[in-house]
């Protein structure tokens, strides 16, 4: 129960169909992703096997920073909005965020993975690491936030503020390899003239890469914002219940007072 | 070279996912087991239970 006048989501989450339908796609595509990336392409002409890595690695990174940071900072934006402010938004910003901080810890991973043998180094204060990092940490900023107890509408206004701040970081990212020059590549797929890099088979896997993990993102997002809206359905009924209990006992010994001093041996038992 | 390197890649990814995926759909069968146990039977009034 909240005190606070924001529409609610109708009772109890459903379990659409074409969410299952995205789900089973997304792992039938990442099933070929792995199957083209690993035995079907052919090595690359410099990086050799390596080469294989790129066919996952810009697809999680995608799925972090602009699926994830664009769902979150737009619903937060909309949340903020008084003419579209909904719980819907709040909840639909925390499950990206949620999502957002898997692939990134997905993306710092497996760039590790390919910058230990590529630069010969796990880990360097990059810009692009450096910002994909912090990116991470905000991400797990935001939903200890969250954790916070508090008013449905005062924890909704926080982390969509919270949200924003994230948001900030993305072009960060983004835009990291032209403002800083360190050691982190260009475009790897696209350069800024949108020219393709990749050709053939390796496009091919690097598309359905990029589709696989974004048809996962989405379902991941609509489970969690399922978990969500259960999460504060359940915390609202057993607020209810507790309030009402409270209210119940008060009451009772409101009455038990009133018996006992209107007794005609002064209330003493 | 590197094939080693591009397999943990790929474990990593897979398993991230999969266990992600997994959890994300036990959490949710959790809430919702929850969600029936904390649905009162009869609705609940300011004065308790009616």
């Amino acid at each position: 129960m909240t005190t606070d006048t924001i529409p609610r989501a109708a009772a109890g989450p459903s379990r659409p169909r074409w969410l299952s339908i995205v789900g089973i796609l997304g792992v039938i595509a990442l099933g070929f992703t792995v199957w083209l990336g690993l035995w079907i392409t052919p090595p690359d002409q410099v990086q050799g096997n390596l080469a294989r890595l790129l066919y996952i690695h810009p697809p999680i990174a995608t799925v972090a920073l602009y699926w994830a940071g664009g769902v979150a900072a737009a619903s937060s934006l909309l949340y903020l909005w008084p003419r579209t402010r909904s719980l819907f938004w709040d909840r639909l910003a925390a499950s990206a965020v949620e999502v957002g901080a898997v692939f990134s810890a997905l993306t710092l991973v497996t760039g590790s993975l390919w910058g230990r043998p590529a630069w010969g180094v796990w880990w360097t204060w990059d810009a692009r690491l450096t910002s994909t990092a912090l990116l991470l940490l905000l991400e797990l900023g935001y939903m200890a936030l969250r954790r916070v107890p508090a008013d449905a509408a005062i924890r909704a206004r926080r982390c969509a503020v919270a949200a924003l701040l994230v948001a900030v970081d993305v072009p960060i990212v983004h835009f990291s390899v032209d403002w800083w020059q360190t050691l982190h590549q260009g475009g790897t797929v696209l350069d800024p003239g949108f020219h393709l890099h990749v050709h053939g088979s390796m496009a091919w896997t690097f598309l359905l890469g990029f589709i696989a993990f974004s048809l996962l993102f989405v379902w991941l997002l609509g489970v969690r914002y399922q978990v969500e809206v259960l999460q504060d359905e359940v915390g609202d009924q057993e607020l209810d219940v507790s309030l009402a209990e409270r209210w119940s006992e008060g009451t009772e010994l409101v009455g038990v007072g009133a018996d006992t001093s209107g007794a005609p041996d002064g209330g003493g038992t | 070279m590197g094939m080693d390197y591009v397999d943990a890649g790929y474990i990593a990814a897979l398993v991230t996912v999969l266990v992600y995926g997994i959890g994300l759909g036990l959490r949710r069968r959790r809430w919702e087991r929850a969600a029936k146990v904390a649905d009162p039977a009869t609705p609940v009034t300011p004065g308790g239970r009616s």
